[in-house]
């Protein structure tokens, strides 16, 4: 059985919007699955097909071995989500929130008390925990609502861009509690993202989505193998020729891939020291002048940026929608 | 199940009543306007008032009047957090967890008649404090029964309306267009008697006209079985009727993408 198996999910929206696109994935359990895709790929969408908040328009999903159509019930008792955007009561003490996050789930009474002080000290938020949320920064908060997702053991956790929003330091705090709560209970996390960094560090597989179609599945360390083992960057003086240099340049059998913005070329190669030679050889003979050059290692980001290209995304409503919640947010506090 | 899950829900929303306090006293101050400024405008009203066999002063008649205002307009007002819930994920959480749709909505409608009836207690009290007689202070209890359960059919309204707009600005237009009417269309101020037929008849419909009466014979100590037993109906089957109506919406609403 696997943790979360998907056959042809689609989902089209009332507009005609497709927003999920035929997506077979399968993801084993204990594992750690990345979902990565730019704004509007599709990545809520389907987050929130598998945790029964919508209905797929065709296609199949199993959560857990459950139909997440016929036995949403069942999916729901055995998932953890954690939204974007903080869910705790800010009236509410931390404890009082883990209280009713236990509640929810129906866990055990004589178990919760145990629980919620053991994950209160995973997360160090212990000597905090009789203050109002309202008072917590937004990493405590975000700490808090990972903890409150995983309080009642679910066998998934839905972590939707679990560290979006936050400074570094708090961010690598955070990848160290994923890490460690995945190390105690082993369960099975499904994380979306859009920092390479954090799945790269993170994650055992990776999709990568965009217009609502996978474009690749693998782990992020073949991913980056594929594109070949180095990279080389360099900057030319002009680009008059530029388009007869890209075509020579992929001609070369040692060149993987070849991608030019402005004046920067980018060249993924298994042996990127081979390539450089023949790089100022061919710029020679095309009288082009190599102005700086770069031998690299290829990071996430570049298998990112291969497969969903470079063009901006429309945030079709997301902008606008996030300043209002801001706007809310205040108006509340 | 259903009855731990609805507990939950309650839990949660009355910790968040008393934990937002301010409000609880500014909500108290337009009904203390009404008592002391219509109460005396109208004090001229008394004659008419004894014709129809009321023998207090017009504050004591308005009194059982403005308690309902009190209670109608903190339970119409009171499913506004379910806006709030979904826009800020807390719905989404309660949604992806095993507890029932329905049991969200009646856990809130609870919740908002067990506020009601603590706003209307102390309306209760500024009324009796400003010399509105009772037959009995026992009485008081079955008075706030009363508004428990007619706030309970009222918050129906509210969910309904908070589920099912999108926007603040539709629930406010929609909650404002409801509640003002209600409260006019009953006894609340003036004896059905003395309205015009037509106006009586469209009073008669109203769940609001019910319960002012019951509080109103309850607070005069002139009650008959027979027409408490009448006005007790009318006002369980209202609360029946919503809490069947409010979880059915509810349940269809949460469904669609917010």
């Amino acid at each position: 059985m696997y943790a979360v198996e998907t056959r042809s999910l689609s989902k089209v929206y009332r507009n005609g919007l497709k927003a999920v696109d035929e997506i077979s994935i399968k993801i084993e359990e204990g594992e750690i699955f990345g979902f990565l895709g730019p704004n509007g790929a599709g990545k809520s969408t389907t987050i929130m097909i598998l945790t029964t908040l919508l209905k797929p328009t065709s296609g199949m999903a199993y959560v857990a071995g459950f139909d997440v159509v016929t036995q949403a019930k069942q999916v729901r008792q055995n998932i953890g989500y954690v939204q974007q955007d903080s869910t705790v009561d800010e009236y509410l003490t931390g404890r009082e929130n883990l209280q009713l996050q236990a509640r929810l789930n129906h866990m055990p009474k004589n178990s919760v008390n145990e629980r919620i002080d053991e994950i209160l000290d995973l997360v160090e938020l212990s000597d905090r925990q009789h203050d109002a949320v309202v008072t917590y920064s937004g990493g405590m908060r975000k700490r808090l609502d990972i903890v409150g997702g995983l309080l009642h053991r679910p066998k998934i956790l839905f972590l939707d861009e679990p560290t979006l929003g936050l400074d570094i330091q708090t961010r690598y705090k955070i990848w160290d509690y994923i890490r460690k709560i995945h190390k105690e209970f082993g369960m099975s996390i499904f994380l979306t993202t859009h920092y390479m960094e954090e799945a790269d560090k993170l994650c055992d597989n990776i999709s990568i989505i965009d217009h609502g179609k996978i474009k690749v599945t693998d782990s992020p360390k073949s991913l980056k193998n594929a594109l070949g083992n180095e990279v080389v960057v360099f900057e030319v003086d002009s680009d008059l020729k530029l388009g007869d240099l890209l075509s020579e340049l992929k001609k070369v059998s040692l060149v993987k891939d070849v991608t030019a913005e402005g004046y920067e070329v980018t060249i993924f190669s298994p042996s990127g020291n081979q390539v450089m030679p023949k790089i100022f050889e061919i710029a020679g003979k095309l009288g082009i002048k190599i102005e700086s050059i770069t031998l690299t290692k290829p990071t996430l980001d570049d298998v990112f940026l291969s497969y969903t290209g470079r063009e901006l995304r429309e945030e079709s409503n997301g902008y606008n929608r996030k300043k209002e919640r801001e706007k809310m947010r205040r108006l509340r506090a | 199940m259903i009855f731990s899950d609805t507990y939950t829900i309650f839990w949660r929303e009355m910790k968040r009543y008393r934990k937002s306090r301010s409000g609880i006293l500014i909500r108290l101050i337009q009904p203390v306007i009404w008592i002391i400024v219509i109460g005396n405008t109208f004090a001229g009203t008394r004659p008419l008032i004894q014709s129809v066999g009321f023998n207090g002063s017009y504050i004591e008649f308005m009194a059982p009047g403005v308690i309902m205002l009190t209670a109608i307009f903190t339970s119409i007002f009171g499913g506004v957090n379910t806006l709030w819930d979904r826009r800020y994920g807390f719905m989404n959480k309660a949604l992806t967890s095993p507890i029932s749709r329905s049991s969200i909505a009646v856990g809130k409608m609870l919740a908002i008649s067990l506020i009601s009836a603590l706003q209307s207690s102390l309306i209760l009290g500024i009324a009796l404090a400003l010399g509105v007689g009772i037959s009995n202070y026992l009485m008081i209890i079955p008075i706030l029964l009363i508004v428990i359960a007619f706030s309970l059919g009222f918050s129906g309204i509210s969910v309904i309306v908070a589920a099912t707009a999108k926007s603040q600005e539709t629930f406010w237009g929609v909650i404002n267009f409801l509640g003002m009417p209600l409260f006019m269309l009953s006894p609340a101020l003036f004896p059905l008697e003395l309205l015009p037929h037509w106006l009586a008849f469209i009073a008669k419909l109203n769940p609001v006209t019910y319960s002012v009466l019951l509080i109103r014979e309850m607070m005069t100590g002139k009650a008959q079985i027979f027409s408490i037993a009448v006005d007790v109906a009318v006002i369980c089957g209202f609360v029946a009727i919503m809490i069947a109506i409010a979880s059915y919406a509810f349940t269809r609403e949460v469904n669609k993408p917010f």
